[in-house]
């Protein structure tokens, strides 16, 4: 199989077996938004807006690069995104509004 | 783990309770969660409420399950043959994510370490949130690789007769490690035995030691 | 309720079953991982593909594979898991633990030959 063709068949989080270095045995407190993400996810699913699955499936899609860069809830939040723009649940436009919306509320 | 800046240029008006402004990804969380409120597709009562959910599930119910299940004959065998129905009506334990659980028994001759290759499953219903590491690459890519190193990394030194099985979780069920009781404990009563029991035990990462506690 | 025919025997008990009603693997069947590269979704990691085996158990109920419902598809066939035990040195040639060592793995059915 050749490299590129690897990239395509090897989604980002199938690592089972890949060389790694020590284990950094670390844990943080959820922040808050952490937290309310896994909560949104939890929801999600009981609904079937996004299933366990679906989620799974839109982690993976963000690509090697985000997969590797973003923190564990960094990549859900995004993924939950643009899932729900796949769907027609939302728009990108409407997200983007929302979020200046909510950063305007920051601004004395 | 925290790759997002704080920013703290927020000066004029600032209260001094007042928070630094949200990061990226907070904003984004949030203005989901605003917009799936709006458009009625989920109540904001439902992310508080599941919030209790989670905040109700910690490895110190893992703990009571692995003690009942050292005291108490019957139910270690309702445990084994199904994790999730013995976990439901003897505790009250609701499985929320609609996962099955498969309790894996170490013995002398076999020492069951539990891992997820491809994401993070994690018992939450019984245990909570997974620890950072669980979640990480070098876990998750070495366990199924060389389980001893990794186990030794935890200080676990499994001898080489003992068996060394590793559950990869894959789909809908999740994996609880009953650990072995300790040795000295004989007299020892329900709680002092649950006091015993640590969340990395019940990962399979470590044993359970008369010296350890619930938090590490 | 329709009587019987006059003269027939007890209908026997042995019915039909429909595709996905029964496990197709039992505990104990000597199996094989698939080989191919499914893109964009799977749950079976490249690890332990084409890498052999022995089934340990049937995953107690039937359910949806959940490949499928990686792409919204909730509902369709069911079919069954099976908890598969695979020995790490099968995985890995050069495998330094204990030659007891074993992998136990779910795999949805659609994923298993005979070995």
């Amino acid at each position: 199989m050749t490299p590129t063709e690897q990239l395509v068949t090897r989604l980002p989080n199938d690592i089972g077996g890949l060389e790694a270095g020590r284990i950094q045995q670390t844990d943080h407190p959820l922040e808050p938004w952490e937290k309310r993400c896994h909560a949104l996810a939890d929801v999600l699913d009981y609904h079937k807006i996004i299933s366990t699955e679906e989620k799974r499936r839109g982690v993976e899609s963000l690509g090697g690069k985000m997969v590797g860069e973003l923190t564990y809830y960094e990549r859900w939040i995004v993924a939950f995104a643009n899932i729900l723009f796949q769907k027609g649940v939302l728009t990108p436009d409407d997200l983007a509004k929302k979020m200046e919306e909510i950063a305007a509320r920051w601004k004395g | 783990m925290d790759a997002h800046d704080h920013h703290h240029d927020h000066t004029a008006t600032a209260a001094p309770q007042t928070e630094a402004p949200p990061g990226y990804y907070e904003t984004m969380e949030t203005a989901l969660r605003e917009l799936l409120v709006e458009k009625k597709l989920i109540g904001a009562g439902e992310i508080r409420r599941q919030i209790e959910v989670l905040d109700s599930r910690t490895p110190a119910l893992g703990a009571k399950v692995v003690a009942r299940a050292w005291v108490d004959p019957d139910f270690r065998r309702r445990l084994l043959a199904n994790g999730r129905t013995a976990c439901e009506q003897d505790f009250g334990i609701s499985f929320y994510d609609d996962t099955e659980l498969i309790v894996l028994e170490n013995t002398e001759k076999v020492h069951n370490l539990v891992v997820c290759t491809l994401c993070s499953c994690y018992p939450r219903p019984v245990l909570g949130l997974p620890p950072d590491w669980y979640k990480q690459k070098a876990y998750r890519a070495r366990a199924v690789r060389d389980p001893r190193a990794v186990l030794a990394e935890f200080g676990t030194i499994i001898p080489d007769d003992v068996e060394i099985r590793v559950s990869d979780s894959t789909a809908v069920v999740r994996f609880l490690v009953l650990p072995r009781r300790p040795e000295g404990t004989e007299n020892f009563s329900e709680e002092e035995l649950t006091a015993l029991v640590t969340r990395d035990s019940m990962i399979g990462v470590v044993p359970v030691q008369l010296q350890t506690g619930i938090l590490s | 309720m329709p009587e019987p025919a006059s003269g027939t025997a007890t209908p026997s008990l042995h019915t039909v079953k429909s595709f996905g009603d029964q496990p197709v693997w039992k505990a104990g069947d000597a199996i094989r991982i698939s080989v191919r590269y499914p893109i964009a979704h799977y749950r079976v990691p490249r690890y332990i593909r084409g890498k052999r085996g022995l089934v340990e158990m049937v995953i107690a109920r039937a359910l949806v594979n959940n490949e499928e419902e990686g792409f919204g598809r909730n509902a369709g066939q069911l079919g069954y898991y099976y908890r598969v035990a695979i020995p790490l040195q099968e995985l890995w040639p050069d495998y330094v633990g204990s030659p007891n060592d074993n992998l136990r793995i779910e795999v949805f059915e659609t994923w298993l030959e005979k070995n």
